[in-house]
């Protein structure tokens, strides 16, 4: 077969003699390879390394011994959630309304200096009430709490906790058929899906990553939060004194992950065993020692890393949606705005499933940035031309439950869609180039879509025949 | 009536077979260079195996019609890689080449998914298959240097060099082997798949020794130092296998599984059944012979264990604990052991 001809020269004899001699090895070479070269690594430390075996890891061990006990790792796990969101939660509403109170400002000024100009009203409507309004509110809703976020995020990272976390919880991913650092994943998640769905890159069996990245998008992130916020303060927190309203909140959206994560579980164990099927693969997973995180490397990958990468990408989808927004309610056909007959057409579908037009068309309108679902529903209640807010929480209660009707059912509802809907475009895309799949991608925008719309469709027509049942 | 339309155009479009889709979609293959590749690696099977291929052979292979075969195999003569003789098909010298190439980029394309990646075994040929038809000599050069030139392919078929050479292996087929005698794995048959899907739910890889515990017509029990297999001789009869060199090669010891809660032991080896990407990872963590392996805790859900070894703390899985072996220290050594 082979070609002899030409002579070889002195390499490729070599190379020549060296593929033979490779041939008559047996498969173990590898493994003898390996343990030459840890008994070598070995007698060096021995010689040159000593070590203090009785001052190490007491501390260490002790605080292990809590974090993944059987009776305190998982309430443990359970309060840090918490406390983490209070402290976003609380700590990003001054800086948010500054920012929004700061970038509305400039927008006044920008549409004062249109009109100084002449611009006709369209144009000045358009950039400065439909494009900048949008890009504003993404900007002032999305950015303080991921700023916060995300560093107590990579101190936890740092700190060397969240491996614990995987371990703590990987039997719950194994009986899923899915990796126990699919929870890495997901805590990422709750900041952003878009960098839950990179950080899906930890996990090395192909099957398993792409579990992860189908489901990351159960966990409610940051730019959800407002919207289960709202909701949980009129519905639930208005039952609680003022003090404890944050912290009820916080308590609100720690149940609302815990139905997420049971929904990613029950989802990527479905999968497991359908389309994805397959065992689990091996794990392994370092536990590092605890350590002091480094203060520096905690901001620069929490802030430049992923909030400047984050917000840049929504700013980026952010600027169409604001632009046709405007666009909707300003197009007026036949009476009314095309936000009026779009909602019109969406709303049998909208109350067969516990909610309505109006809410539908917000978040068809928010598939770039679902920070703007509260306002464009404000926004198509009242009738205005743009995206507004209302100053207070009773001004809001005021309009959503006394003039549009909503309920307890409705607000259950719009929680369970806006934790189970489809991704936004910006995580879809990502998904898009992780997986390098159109079929993928598809699939993790319409199977959150179809689970949501089919289990809200259970839950409002079972509180409707109830509610027949008992006459109201 | 619009109804009436729509499924009259998609049944035009879209019936198997015939549908204009389906027909797009076979002329489009027929052109392609998978189309020429796949046939080139029938052919240099069946020439490897003694017999000559033909047109039926070939359209049985690729499934595909008499009628697009002929036009397949005609394109190939023009192109210089098949002759037509009476028996049937030959490679010319060019033709021969290539197959080489497609055979080598396929096996090192095993080679790499099964120790780089976790793809699944019964995933892995499909995979191959696939990928072997992307990548240029250059590409597979560099990979099989990027790789250090491995000669066996995961099911243990050699992998040809650059030059087209490759080590053909001594076997016998496992079916018949005499009852008794060690023997280990040197190749597994990855076709028909469905065969192929038994021998890896056995979990059966090359290098592996095996005993044949029983013998009858209708099934095979073999022995493993771990367990106990039954397998139809038809599922045998794709396990090749030749004598055992030396001694058993099985590590001795216990799993680390059986460590309890503040024990110490030493590595004494990895389980044969331990390939792969699971291996090198083991390896890679210091999990070696001779190394220190300390139990240190278990998961709020008791599965996974963490131990610490070379005093790192790692986690690992019940399964994977399973697949190494040690030997326990005893309670008064540990001391100075430390």
């Amino acid at each position: 077969m082979s070609d002899t001809s030409t002579k070889p020269t002195a390499g490729e004899d070599i190379l020549g003699r060296v593929e033979e001699m490779q041939r008559g090895l047996d498969g173990t070479y590898r493994d003898e390879i390996v343990e030459a070269i840890y008994q070598d690594a070995e007698a060096i430390t021995r010689k040159v390394v000593r070590t203090d075996e009785s001052a190490s890891y007491p501390w260490d061990q002790k605080l292990d011994r809590i974090v993944t006990s059987k009776i305190w790792g998982l309430p443990f796990m359970a309060l840090l959630l918490g406390v983490v969101f209070w402290i976003t939660i609380s700590g990003a509403n001054v800086p948010s309304s500054l920012l929004a109170e700061g970038l509305f400002w400039l927008g006044a000024r920008g549409v004062e200096l249109f009109e100084a100009m002449g611009m006709p009203w369209w144009v000045t409507g358009f950039i400065w009430h439909g494009v900048y309004r949008g890009l504003a509110w993404v900007i002032a809703v999305m950015l303080p709490p991921m700023a916060i976020f995300f560093p107590i995020f990579t101190i936890l990272e740092d700190l060397g906790y969240l491996p614990r976390v995987a371990f703590n919880v990987d039997a719950l991913f194994k009986k899923a058929g899915a990796h126990g650092k699919q929870a890495l994943t997901m805590s990422m998640g709750l900041g952003c899906n878009a960098a839950g769905v990179v950080a899906c890159r930890v996990i090395d069996s192909p099957r398993e990553r792409l579990i992860a990245i189908l489901t990351n998008n159960f966990m409610p992130c940051n730019g959800r939060w407002p919207t289960l916020i709202i909701l949980a303060t009129l519905f639930v927190a208005a039952a609680f004194p003022p003090a404890f309203a944050a912290m009820a909140a916080a308590g609100s959206l720690v149940l609302i992950v815990l139905i997420g994560a049971a929904t990613t579980l029950l989802v990527s164990a479905v999968l497991s065993r359908s389309f994805l099927r397959g065992e689990a693969s091996s794990f392994t997973l370092e536990l590092p020692p605890y350590r002091r995180p480094s203060i520096l490397r905690v901001l620069y990958t929490s802030l430049i890393d992923r909030t400047i990468f984050v917000l840049w990408r929504a700013v980026v989808m952010a600027v169409p949606a604001g632009g046709v927004i405007w666009l909707l309610s300003n197009i007026h056909a036949g009476g009314q705005s095309l936000t009026v007959w779009v909602s019109q057409w969406l709303e049998p579908v909208g109350r067969a499933i516990g909610l309505d037009g109006v809410i539908l068309l917000a978040y068809i309108i928010a598939i770039p940035a679902n920070e703007i679902v509260v306002p464009t529903i404000i926004m198509a209640y009242t009738g205005a031309g743009m995206m507004i807010e209302l100053d207070t929480m009773a001004e809001l209660q005021h309009l959503l439950v006394d003039q549009q009707g909503w309920t307890l059912l409705t607000a259950v509802c719009l929680m369970l869609f806006s934790l189970l809907h489809n991704p936004c475009s910006t995580t879809m895309w990502t998904v898009y180039r992780e997986t390098r799949s159109v079929k993928w991608t598809v699939v993790s925008g319409l199977m959150p879509l179809a689970i949501a719309f089919l289990l809200l469709f259970i839950v409002a027509q079972t509180a409707y025949w109830v509610m027949g049942l008992m006459g109201w | 009536m619009t109804g009436i339309i729509v499924l009259i155009l998609a049944s035009v479009l879209f019936v198997p077979q015939y549908g204009l889709f389906w027909r797009f979609r076979r002329r489009r293959w027929l052109h392609s260079r998978q189309a020429v590749e796949d046939a080139l690696a029938h052919l240099h099977q069946f020439q490897h195996d003694g017999h000559p291929a033909s047109v039926e052979s070939l359209s049985n292979t690729l499934g595909t019609s008499m009628k697009h075969t002929l036009v397949l195999v005609n394109r190939m003569a023009q192109m210089d890689l098949v002759v037509v003789t009476g028996q049937g098909m030959r490679l010319t010298a060019a033709g021969h080449r290539w197959a080489l190439q497609i055979v080598r980029a396929h096996r090192l394309f095993e080679r790499y998914l099964a120790d780089e990646t976790s793809v699944p075994r019964e995933e892995i040929h499909a995979r191959a298959h696939r990928l072997e038809h992307t990548v240029t000599e250059a590409q597979v050069d560099k990979m099989d240097a990027d790789m250090g030139h491995p000669a066996f392919d995961p099911q243990g078929d050699p992998i040809p060099n650059a030059a087209g050479d490759m080590k053909e292996i001594d076997s016998q087929k496992l079916v018949d082997w005499p009852a008794g005698v060690p023997a280990l794995i040197v190749h597994i048959e990855d076709e028909p798949p469905e065969v192929y899907a038994q021998i890896i739910a056995e979990d059966l890889h090359p290098g592996m020794v095996i005993t044949i515990l029983d013998m009858s017509p209708v099934r095979l029990v073999i022995g493993t130092p771990d367990a106990e297999h039954v397998l139809a001789p038809v599922v045998a009869a794709n396990v090749s296998v030749r004598e055992a060199p030396g001694e058993i090669v099985e590590p001795a010891g216990v799993q680390l599984t059986t460590l309890k809660h503040g024990e110490t032991g030493r590595v004494v080896g990895l389980a044969p059944a331990c390939q792969g990407l699971t291996r090198r990872r083991f390896q890679d963590l210091g999990l070696t012979p001779g190394a220190r392996v300390e139990r240190v805790m278990q998961s709020a859900f008791s599965d996974p264990t963490a131990y610490r070894v070379r005093n790192t703390m790692i986690a690992l899985r019940r399964e994977q604990s399973d697949l190494i072996r040690i030997e326990k220290t005893p309670r008064k050594e540990q001391e100075f052991d430390a």
